[in-house]
């Protein structure tokens, strides 16, 4: 029988958001695939060889949009509704223990106007 | 919800009827718990392919 494990949140358990900062910019592992799907998309890390399902598009949108913002917050408020605010965070939160995303290191490109 | 008062001797008005969502209004800006994420391990699937 395959060694499969899930490690979705139980309802009513607290937030893994430990070790992710939202003051701090991410941005989407180079070593993840993100494939799109109908329910948002599928992340596969090619080190850890674990599978991700974002199971919103509003999150892939979101985490595509990170390294665009000088922050996670700030990648957040400009993509999500306040009221879905903190369920993003615990998403991110989620992301980056997963190692999907992480600290962006590349300094913040400018758009010009 | 609409309250009418009736007396015994008169049969309730059909627009008396209670209607489902006046008695289960939910909040339109109600947040549920969204799961997002959900993470797993493909270790030990090599045979499935």
């Amino acid at each position: 029988m395959p060694d499969t494990e899930t490690t979705a949140p139980r309802p009513g358990a607290t937030p893994a958001t430990a070790g992710f900062d939202p003051a701090a910019r991410y941005r989407l592992s180079p070593r993840v695939g993100l494939r799109p799907e109908p329910f948002g998309a599928l992340a596969y890390h090619f080190d850890t060889r674990r599978l991700v399902f974002l199971k919103s598009t509003d999150l892939v949108d979101l985490v595509n949009a990170l390294a665009d913002h000088p922050s996670a917050a700030a990648a957040i408020d400009h993509t999500v509704e306040p009221r879905r605010r903190s369920a993003f965070v615990t998403a991110l939160a989620s992301l980056a223990e997963s190692g999907v995303v992480e600290p962006a290191v590349e300094p913040l490109l400018e758009h010009p106007a | 919800m609409t309250v009418t008062e009736t007396t015994p001797d008169t049969a309730l008005p059909e627009s008396a009827e209670l209607r489902a969502d006046d008695v289960a209004e939910t909040p339109a800006d109600e947040v549920v718990d969204e799961v997002l994420v959900e993470e797993i391990s493909i270790d030990g699937m090599c045979g499935v392919y």
